[in-house]
């Protein structure tokens, strides 16, 4: 015991207390089994084990005694914000030492005039479009956990979101990054989010590095100014064919929506069912749901565009917001769409597959064969106009066998992706659930050349170890085969 | 006598009229080769590369040449590879919005032929005719319009990347969304070729606007301020413009024949909306300034020229001054210093200094023509300048002889153990273009 209030025998518990201090009023450090039960897994659930303590840094200097610490000791480590990610990204597999980054969550400061805000790594995304919407401002990524999911996880993720499509990912967002690497050593990459730095682009290599690669303190964003207009418009299919087609034929036309959605039957039954329901018609396949933004002169041209597309692929009905409350009805329908799962399934998993948008009804017909093939249901929602498909298995885990049975359907509709020359995950990671399913994309190879980069930045593995590649070692080892062979 | 080495055991895997070897005298950009490899397969490119990382040989990588200017201390290697002849659509499904092209493609040739399905890569590259897509992306070049459309690391979406070793590395894929694995196309873009040979190249595309004009608002040199003015207060207005460039008197003169400041606002939208929005504009526009509306054709006729109105490092200058072109980065609306010091150095060391920056996006570039010493010592005091803002100058183009003494890339970042550590991993042997880019990598 080396300070008031902490109980525990574990030595390096002790020492990293000497790093954080002690709280009075919100504890820096966790590090009783019982308090560290909530981090044994994130958004992702079907894994879990309990991390070695949980510590809650301040600052940078913070981050980067802590870093310096596991490094120095090797201790596995991970860093953590919010805990929404879908992929298992920060489930303390190898019993780490979570450095959560919540309580870094300070908005540093807005440049209106060069278009930037610099935020903490814990600040959550939407506080900062609420944080500058009075001047007509907004941050453009917006997952659908954006009311509680942290920039700083946003970065590790590379997150996506609904409006996407014409926006991009958090990755074309990101201006300027400071970075505690592995061995506690603080870079700032992109200064001043002037663009173009010198050097290889290392903030677009480290984000979506999904925490392995190095711990984000401080990041400089793009931020937008609100379109002038926004016109939101829904559309019923009888066939999911005509609803894909449609899908198609905006995109063909020439219009940039600024989002288009799609959901099957099945998940229109679990939004009907939760929190939102707007009253779609149950007997359609599909309904889309189709944003434009931009010049509000230039709008109507383009909503008639798309209700002449509709109409020419036997739309059932199609209507317009006729306002902004019913616009956000319509999109909280929407963005509850995974958890809205709940009021119909006791359980789902989310997979999060893309597809070139012109292979959309061949994928639908093979997932279609999976849930046969499996006796399970399988919702879908995607973000349709960039071809990223959400398939949700649904299932009961309290039936023996059933879990692992989904887990399986899901990495065959993964399967059913990459066979058409898409991929494995398009904004939710790899993480610890898609590790395996790497290689539906990329050869060993490929792999290692991937793996060679993790090496330069975290050469002890001490990071986030045993994340987005498939069983760690495996091909290394066969490339050291290789390499011995070779020299005999 | 190393020539006719390489010359002999090239014959053994290699089509013997797909080679040339080089004239004695030396490119006044460097970066060229004893002998230039034609492929025009991937296979071809990687039996070379395999060769030349088996026997020790170094490899600078070439497109269209016109970025022979930019980086490298070393004039010749024992290999220019040429990716001239390795060119051609692979793949495009109109409704995916993406396209598949072999690196050696030129950008007009890749927008010509998607032109007929109302498509376009979304970069606006200089030099389209001779650029090729490889050399764009290696070089990361792009144009006023990536404050509407982005830059290459936007637009790029997958790549096939033959690795030093004769390998072929793919990252991304052909999605226009993807986070499965470290997102490696950004370590290929602007690395100059040092990590790997960019084969295939896959990209986003958009479609081509509707309707399309151009303002040229012209400020006095007396008005700056008042410039950027207007510049902050348009860009808190919900306009929409692709394009929101500033040009100096000097470049402003040779388009528009007028010693001005010119800021050129671009939209591009559904006719209505350009039509708004040039209104917008109008009711906008300063006293004591000048405004002219280009549109559709002569919209397109100006960008055309704009994009050409720099130096090739294919071609020499037809007089024996020397030519240089920086890019300068620094936060947006710093653009507007950076100009007037183009425009100060022009004076104070007797060049021409064609310049025009982004207010959108703070990336500047300026043309240097004069003196060899008076240019050198205009990128010092322009680097400068640019510090003072958290800013960088990059040399894009000089002649090899100078590129030292101008020091291409500017100082180290205190990361460059990590671009070295990078670099170590992927071509230890340093076979391809070696000293090109940032610290002599």
């Amino acid at each position: 015991m080396s300070k008031k209030g902490i109980q525990s025998k574990d030595p390096h518990v002790l020492n990293l207390v000497k790093i954080v201090g002690v709280d009075p009023v919100r504890k820096s450090i966790l590090y009783k089994k019982e308090d560290l039960l909530a981090y044994d897994c994130d958004g992702f659930t079907l894994r879990k084990h309990l991390p070695r303590a949980v510590v809650f840094p301040k600052n940078t200097a913070e981050v980067a005694a802590i870093v310096t610490y596991c490094h120095e000791n090797d201790l596995p480590f991970l860093a953590r914000g919010a805990g929404t990610g879908l992929s298992g990204g920060a489930i303390p597999l190898n019993g780490e030492v979570i450095i959560s980054m919540v309580r870094m969550k300070k908005l540093l400061s807005v440049d209106f005039e060069n278009r930037r805000a610099v935020v903490e790594p814990g600040f959550v995304n939407l506080k900062l479009t609420n944080s500058i919407s009075d001047k007509g401002y907004y941050y453009a990524p917006d997952p659908s956990s954006q009311y509680c999911c942290t920039i700083g996880g946003n970065v590790a993720e590379n997150a996506g979101g609904a409006h996407c499509l014409k926006y991009g990912v958090t990755t074309n967002h990101i201006l300027g990054l400071e970075v505690v690497l592995p061995n506690g050593k603080v870079i700032e990459i992109g200064k001043d989010g002037v663009p173009d730095q010198p050097g290889y682009d290392l903030l677009g290599l480290l984000t979506g590095s999904e925490g392995t690669l190095g711990i984000v303190t401080k990041i400089t964003v793009r931020i937008l100014k609100n379109p002038e207009g926004k016109q939101t418009v829904l559309a019923y299919f009888d066939k999911v064919a005509d609803g894909s087609k449609a899908v198609s034929d905006i995109i063909s036309a020439g219009i940039v929506p600024a989002a288009l959605e799609m959901m099957d039957k099945t998940a229109i039954e679990g939004v009907e069912a939760a929190a939102f329901p707007v009253g779609h018609p149950k007997d359609i396949e599909a309904v889309l749901l189709i944003e434009v933004d931009g010049i509000a002169a230039g709008l109507d041209e383009q909503i008639n565009q798309i209700l002449a597309v509709c109409n020419s692929n036997n739309v059932r009905e199609v209507k317009a917001a006729q306002s902004e409350q019913e616009r956000a009805k319509w999109w909280a329908n929407r963005k509850t769409g995974f958890g809205a799962m709940g009021a119909i399934s006791p359980d789902y998993i989310v997979q999060d597959g893309v597809i070139p948008r012109s292979k959309l009804p061949e994928v639908l017909k093979r997932i279609n064969e999976i849930s046969e093939e499996f006796s399970l249901r399988i919702a879908n929602i995607f973000h349709a106009g960039d071809g990223n498909l959400h398939p949700l298995v649904l299932f009961d885990a309290r039936i023996p066998g059933e879990s692992e049975k989904a887990l399986e359907a899901g990495s065959l509709c993964l399967k059913a992706c990459a066979d058409v020359g898409g991929t494995i995950t398009g904004e939710h990671g790899v993480g610890i659930e898609k590790r395996e399913e790497m290689r539906f994309v990329f050869t060993d190879e490929e792999i290692i050349a991937q793996t060679e980069i993790r090496q330069v930045f975290n050469s002890k593995n001490l990071l986030n170890a045993g994340k987005l590649f498939p069983s760690p070692g495996r091909c290394v080892e066969v490339k050291n085969e290789i390499a011995a062979a070779a020299a005999k | 006598m190393i020539t006719a080495e390489i010359l002999t055991e090239l014959k053994a895997f290699f089509p013997e009229n797909q080679w040339t070897e080089s004239e004695s005298d030396e490119h006044l950009y460097g970066n060229g080769g004893k002998i230039t490899v034609f492929p025009q397969t991937e296979m071809e490119i990687t039996s070379l590369v395999k060769y030349a990382y088996e026997t020790n040989k170094k490899v600078n990588v070439v497109g269209g040449g016109t970025k022979r200017g930019f980086g490298g201390t070393d004039n010749t290697a024992d290999l220019l590879l040429s990716l001239e002849n390795y060119k051609g659509v692979v793949e495009h499904e109109p409704g995916d919005m993406t396209v598949t092209v072999r690196a050696g493609t030129t950008f007009q040739e890749i927008q010509d032929y998607l032109l007929e399905f109302n498509q376009k890569i979304p970069l606006d590259p200089f030099l389209p005719a001779q650029a090729t897509i490889g050399g764009i992306l290696a070089a990361n070049d792009s144009g006023p319009k990536r404050l509407g459309y982005g830059s290459a690391r936007d637009a790029v979406i997958g790549l096939r990347v033959v690795y030093p070793d004769g390998s072929v590395i793919r990252s991304g894929g052909k999605v226009v969304k993807n986070v499965a694995g470290y997102d490696m196309n950004k370590l290929f873009i602007g690395a100059m070729g040092t990590l790997g040979i960019l084969s295939e190249v896959t990209v986003k595309l958009r479609p081509i606007p509707k309707y399309e004009s151009l303002m040229l608002l012209k400020f006095s040199e007396q008005k700056m301020e008042d410039a950027r003015k207007f510049a902050v207060h348009l860009l808190d207005t919900v306009i929409e413009p692709v394009a929101l460039e500033m040009m100096n008197p000097s470049l402003s003169a040779k388009f528009f024949r007028e010693r001005v400041y010119t800021l050129v606002i671009g939209l591009e939208d559904v006719e209505s909306s350009v039509k708004y929005q040039e209104e917008f504009v109008q009711k906008l526009q300063p006293s004591g300034t000048e405004l002219v509306i280009l549109h559709q054709e002569e919209a397109k006729s100006f960008w055309n020229d704009f994009y050409r109105n720099v130096p090739n490092g294919a071609v020499r200058p037809v007089d024996a001054q020397t030519e240089a072109i920086v890019k300068i980065g620094t936060v947006n609306l710093k653009v507007i210093e950076i100009l007037q010091e183009c425009q100060l150095l022009q004076d104070s060391h007797n060049l021409l200094i064609e310049a025009h920056g982004g207010l959108g996006h703070g990336l500047s570039q300026a043309v240097l023509r004069g003196a060899k010493e008076d240019i050198v010592s205009a990128i010092y005091s322009l680097r400068e300048k640019a510090a003072k803002a958290n800013g960088y100058v990059v040399v894009k183009h000089l002649p090899s002889a100078l590129r030292e003494k101008a020091n291409v890339w500017g100082d180290k970042q205190p990361y460059q153990f990590l671009l070295e550590g990078i670099k170590a991993k992927i071509d230890p042997n340093r076979v391809l273009n070696p000293g090109r880019f940032v610290g002599g990598i």
